[in-house]
Order: structure tokens, then sequence, then C-alpha cells
């Protein structure tokens, strides 16, 4: 009944729309990783983003890269104030995990208010048009947006794993990542880590918000549905695990679309509420690679996540 | 501040419910409405939270009607007043209004929408013998909240039924294929327009769900194609709707695609280009072209507010709810009738059809329902077009 050609599609927009999601997910297993915060008010940063982008290219008319870089900018933005004044003054309280992630999910539900009053509830685009043209390749539709959307989740991982292996910070954040005392008692200034861990999440969650915006439409309340699934990726692929997060948001965007072809249509959006149930029960340290496969080390437990032994 | 200074600070909701009340309040009290002798009713809307822009948009259209009333000499020389009061789309809100509406200012009749609040403040209603008008809302189910509930807009199958029918009779489909969110909304209007383009004497080929947040639709379009449908009707939302006929259009298919009232606005054509091409939606309420009264209502929008009113046909609904009251208020007068919501009831069924100045004729029956023409709309040349008016 279905053809390898059906099968090639659905492989390829997988794949393709997998491109935001898989930045989503390591944005948010990021800060995970490194702070130890388990951020809702990603979501806050990714309306911000989206919405900085839609005023500059929708509504004031500017091309597509002054939206992205707007939508960069105002990731940026609130990352500071978030982190700063917020997150920084919890630690020196030594606020507890739970309650910093309340003050999180504040924020998130906070801006999307905002949002609300300010741009309204109708759905809104950072480009006036949703469509984009298609081109016939072996028989698989390809749009224009899912070569560049692909090039671009590439780029911003590979640097991010570059920046991670190969510069001074990257490796404090690794460092911190791993046992944050310990790097402490190197020199490692944990509030700068935690300064530039929050940056360089703001920055992938704004580049994926732009991603996102470009090809679907976004309400205030839509980084909160998507933020979702990043952080279904993040418990499935082993908390710490950015590698292993990155490779779950792509099956799980394969395993969501390809599912129809095989289960009824009205049971696929409980796909991920069954993965995520199998996982936090059979696998609750993630659904482990060998280590071998693993593009990075895996870090304790956040306090507030079930324990786990500690790697040697 | 102590705990409890806490504990009676107001929230920001409140705060913000205020505001907007007391906003809205302003606009539809005139300088008059002091007068002791104003025919007041009840207007529950979402002036904050979710669905403000609509529910803030609604109250101006029913300002704007009841200021009509009124400078023509109002309700038999009395003026005409709506208690404006904000339910944020909240059930729970809601009914704190519509109690307070039928115990402390004690109208006779009141004007809510949202499906959520209809239904939960109907038994409020029918307890106190109050009528309660559902203006804007469509699920089904609203017909059957008990005798004093009464909708003066169309329910959910009255337009999806003509759809499919039209589909099948005049424009000669035979094989439908139906795209719905997973959603009441979705699965109702999937399951109406199924069975009417089937006893129109359609088949429906495939028949597929999506999840109200997915972002793609890949898997349900290819099986679709497999299917190979000569008609697409899609049960969806306004933010998901476009999108997935973005993408049946990317994926190569080229059928004719239907669907109902949450598509037709300018934002479609704008967000699909040429690949809005041929839509056809559906409208419960007469556009410019069709009255001129609408055009000048129109043409006050971009005037005083500069802008289109978000969600037209709602809003011609909301302003015209007031003449509706005010027509029977009238009866109840010259019949010395005591102004109470089982009088209220009983005029209003008395009198049965009105005619109101955007929506046109309306007939109350006690059947609960309202049938009013379906207007189907398509997209030519870049804009709406009128292709058909269903009765």
């Amino acid at each position: 009944m279905f053809s390898p050609l059906i099968l090639l599609q659905i492989l390829w927009t997988s794949l393709a729309t997998s491109s935001y999601l898989v930045l989503f997910t390591v944005a948010f297993a990021l800060v995970l990783k490194v702070n130890r915060i388990f951020n809702f008010a990603q979501a806050a940063t990714m309306t911000v983003a989206f919405y900085a982008a839609y005023t500059l290219v929708s509504r004031l008319g500017l091309p597509g890269w002054a939206g992205l870089l707007a939508a960069l900018a105002a990731a940026v933005v609130l990352a500071l104030p978030l982190e700063l004044l917020g997150f920084r003054a919890l630690r020196r309280r030594r606020a507890s995990s739970i309650f910093v992630f309340i003050f999180t999910l504040i924020i998130s539900e906070l801006v999307a208010y905002i949002a609300m009053l300010v741009y309204g509830t109708w759905p809104a685009t950072v480009f006036p048009s949703l469509f984009w043209p298609v081109r016939i390749v072996a028989g698989v539709a390809i749009s224009e947006w899912d070569v560049p959307a692909l090039g671009a989740t590439v780029v911003a991982v590979s640097a991010l794993f570059l920046f991670l292996r190969r510069t001074r910070i990257g490796q404090s954040m690794v460092a911190v990542a791993d046992n944050p005392d310990l790097a402490e008692f190197y020199g490692i200034a944990k509030d700068r880590v935690y300064l530039v861990s929050m940056i360089v999440a703001s920055l992938i969650a704004g580049l994926a918000m732009f991603l996102y915006g470009t090809r679907a439409q976004v309400e205030p309340t839509t980084a909160l549905n998507l933020l979702l699934f990043a952080i279904a990726a993040t418990i499935i692929g082993g908390i710490g695990n950015l590698g292993g997060a990155i490779l779950t948001a792509v099956v799980l965007s394969l395993c969501e679309n390809s599912s129809i072809l095989f289960i009824p249509s009205a049971w696929q959006g409980f796909l991920l509420y069954a993965f995520l149930f199998v996982a936090i029960v059979f696998f609750p340290r993630g659904v482990r690679l060998p280590r071998r496969l693993r593009l990075s080390r895996s870090v304790p437990t956040p306090a507030f996540a079930p324990e786990e032994p500690r790697e040697a | 501040m102590d705990g409890d200074d806490r504990m009676n600070d107001p929230t920001r909701r409140r705060v913000l419910a205020g505001v907007g009340a007391a906003g809205a309040a302003s606009l539809v009290r005139p300088a008059f409405a002091q007068a002791p002798h104003a025919l007041q009713f009840g207007l529950a809307m979402p002036l904050t939270g979710g669905q403000a822009t609509y529910g803030q948009d609604q109250v101006r259209a029913a300002k704007w009607g009841i200021d009509s009333i009124n400078q023509a000499g109002g309700v038999a020389g009395r003026k005409l007043e709506a208690i404006v009061l904000d339910t944020q789309a909240d059930p729970q809100v809601g009914i704190q209004d519509v109690n307070r509406l039928v115990s402390v200012n004690k109208v006779p009749v009141f004007v809510t929408a949202w499906s959520e609040v209809v239904k939960a403040v109907a038994p409020i209603a029918n307890d106190s013998k109050t009528v309660e008008l559902s203006v804007g809302a469509n699920a089904p189910g609203i017909a059957k909240l008990g005798e004093y509930v009464y909708t003066t807009y169309p329910l959910a199958d009255v337009d999806v039924t003509a759809i499919a029918r039209y589909s099948a009779t005049k424009l000669g489909k035979k094989r439908a294929a139906v795209l719905y969110i997973n959603n009441e909304t979705g699965i109702g209007g999937a399951n109406v327009y199924r069975r009417a383009f089937t006893r129109a004497g359609g088949k429906v080929v495939a028949f597929q769900a999506y999840d109200p947040h997915a972002t793609d639709w890949t898997g349900q379009i290819l099986k679709v194609r497999l299917a190979s449908p000569d008609i697409i009707y899609i049960e969806g939302l306004v933010a998901d709707t476009p999108q997935l006929i973005a993408q049946l259009r990317q994926l190569g298919l080229t059928q004719t695609v239907s669907s109902y009232s949450a598509i037709y606005n300018p934002n479609l054509i704008k967000q699909l280009g040429p690949a809005a091409e041929g839509v056809i939606a559906t409208s419960l309420a007469p556009g410019p072209s069709d009255n001129p009264a609408v055009k000048a209502y129109l043409e006050r929008w971009m005037k005083e507010v500069g802008r289109a009113p978000n969600g037209l046909p709602y809003t011609q609904y909301l302003h015209d709810a007031p003449y509706l009251i005010a027509a029977v208020f009238k009866e109840m007068l010259a019949k010395k009738m005591p102004l109470t919501g089982e009088g209220f009831r009983t005029e209003m069924l008395a009198i049965g059809t009105f005619h109101l100045p955007l929506t046109g004729k309306l007939v109350i029956s006690p059947d609960h329902t309202v049938q009013k023409p379906v207007y189907l709309m398509q997209v030519q040349n870049g804009t709406w077009k009128q292709i058909a008016v269903v009765s």
C-alpha cells in the first residue's frame, strides 16, 4: 500500500521538521545540563524572539535577516535579566529546585500574557506568506524552507559542540556541568559560566523560533506547547546527554509522522505521551547509547530529578 | 508588606479584569444611562485574557448597536443600557458574572458567548428564569441547554452541512477526504460533514485526524493522496488550517480545498498567496457586498478604530443583539408586561422573527436552533468572492 516514495517523503519532511525541534531540545538540555535548571522560561525566550522577528519583518517590512538578528538579540536581552536578576539571586538565596522551576513557569506565563495584550491572540508568522515553493527531487517534494532550515540546524549544533570542546569557556561549561563545586575549586567562575550558558541556549532557542515562525503560525502560547516536545526529548534522551536529546528529537519527529501509516490518525498525538511514560517508567536514566556513540559525557542528575548514580 | 497585606492585595488578574470591565462599562454607558428607568440587560464577554481581542471588539460592536437605538429615541422613550462584565472566556468567572446579573442587577436577559461559558451559566439562567442569549458560540449542544437558553448564532452543523451538500450536489464532487483537528470542534464538525456528504450521494474516502499541536501533516496528507479524493474538507482552527493547506499544495495535492467559517478572513490569502486560489469557506453573516449596512459598519471600524474588527461576522451578531432585545422590551412595555425573564422569553418566542440591521432575518425557533443562510466564499484572483448562498 505504501510505496518507498511515500516512506522517503515522510523521512525527508520529518527530518526537515525536526530542525527546529532539535534546536529547542538542545537549548533546553543545555541549561538543564550546565545550569541545572528545568527552564520553562525558555518558552518566554522563544515567544520574545518570535515577536521581535515578526515585528521587524511582518509589521515593519524589513528583510528576513533583520528578523533573524532581532530574534537572536531579543532572546539574549531576555536571558540577561533572567540570569542576572532571577536565577543568580535565587542561587544566592539557596532556593530549592522546585522554587526555581516555579519561577521559570511564572516567567513563561507572564511573557505569554504580555504578548497577548500587545499582539493579541491572532496567529502570526514572520513572513506574510506561509507558502514555500517546492522542488521535486527523485519524486520527493522538497520545499525551499527545508534545506536552509536543516543547514542552519547542522551549523548551530556543530558550532555548539565545537564551542563546548574547543573554547576555554565551553570547557568550563562542561566542567561546571560535571561538578560545579570541583570546577569552582579549580578557579572557574560559576556565575560567568551560568550566564554564558543562558546566552548560548537563548541564541539557539531564538534561531529555532525564527525557523519555526517562518514555516508555521505562532500564538502567544505556542512556545509552551513546543517546549513540551523539548522536555520529552530531553528526558527520553537521558537528562544531561546532549547528543541523546538531539537524536531523540529527530527520532520522535520521525515516529510521530510515520506512525499514521500504522495506527489510526486520532492516536497520533498520544504517541509523545506514550513514549514519555515508557521512558520515565522503564528508562528513568534515558535510553542510553553505547558509550562510544555518545556525543558528550553524562552529568549528575539535577537535585529535583530522580537520583541516578554518577558515572565514573 | 506583611502576610495580611498580601492576603488583601488584589491579584493582577482581578485588577486587569476590573480595569477591563470599567473600560468597557464606560464604553456602553452614555450620560443618560444613569436615568432611573433605563432598560438593562447583561453583557458577559471576555474583556481580558486570551480571547480579549475578540471580546473587546464584540463589546464595542454591541455598544454601537445600543448607541444607535438610543439615538433613535430608545425603547418606547426609555434608554437601553448594557451591564458589561468580564468573563475572561472562563466558565468559572462567567458563573460569578451571571450570578451577579441575575441576583444583584436582576436583568431579565443577558448576552454571552464562548461555548464553555454558555454551557456553564445555563443552569443559572434556567433556575432563575432569566433568558440567556448565546451570541457567537456554535457548539451543537447549546440547543439542548434548557428552556431559557437561546442562540442567535447558527450552531456548527448549519454551515458544515451546507458546504457538504453543495460540494456533492452543485460542484459534483463524489469522493471527499476529511482532515480534522482532534478536539471537540474538529470531531463534531468532521462527523457532520461525513454524514451530510454521504447523504448527498458522495463518499468519504479518507477521514484523518491530526493532533491539535501538530506542526507537520505529511503522514495524513500522503494517506489522503492515496485515497484520490476529488475534494478535501478541513475542519481545523485558524492557527493550523492555513499551514495544512500550504503543505497540501507543497506535497502536490491540487484538489479543491474547502473548510468552514474559521478560515474566512483576508489573512488566509496573505499567508498562502497563489496556494489559496480555489479554497472555499463559509460565512454565517452577510458581507459588505450583500448588505450596504455592513459596508457602512466596516467603514466605521476603519475610520474610528483604524482596522477591521477581529472576527467580523461575530461582531455583526453582537451589534444586532441589542436590536433583538430592544424589540422584545418594546412589545413587553406596549403590553404592560412585567420586565421579567419569563415575560421576555414568552414575548421573544411570540415575536419569533426579527429583522436585524447587519445579520438580516433571524427566526428564534422553539427548538432553540437558528437557521440562517450560509454564504459560500471562494478565493478567486486573490480575493474572497461569494459563489453561492445556501439557505
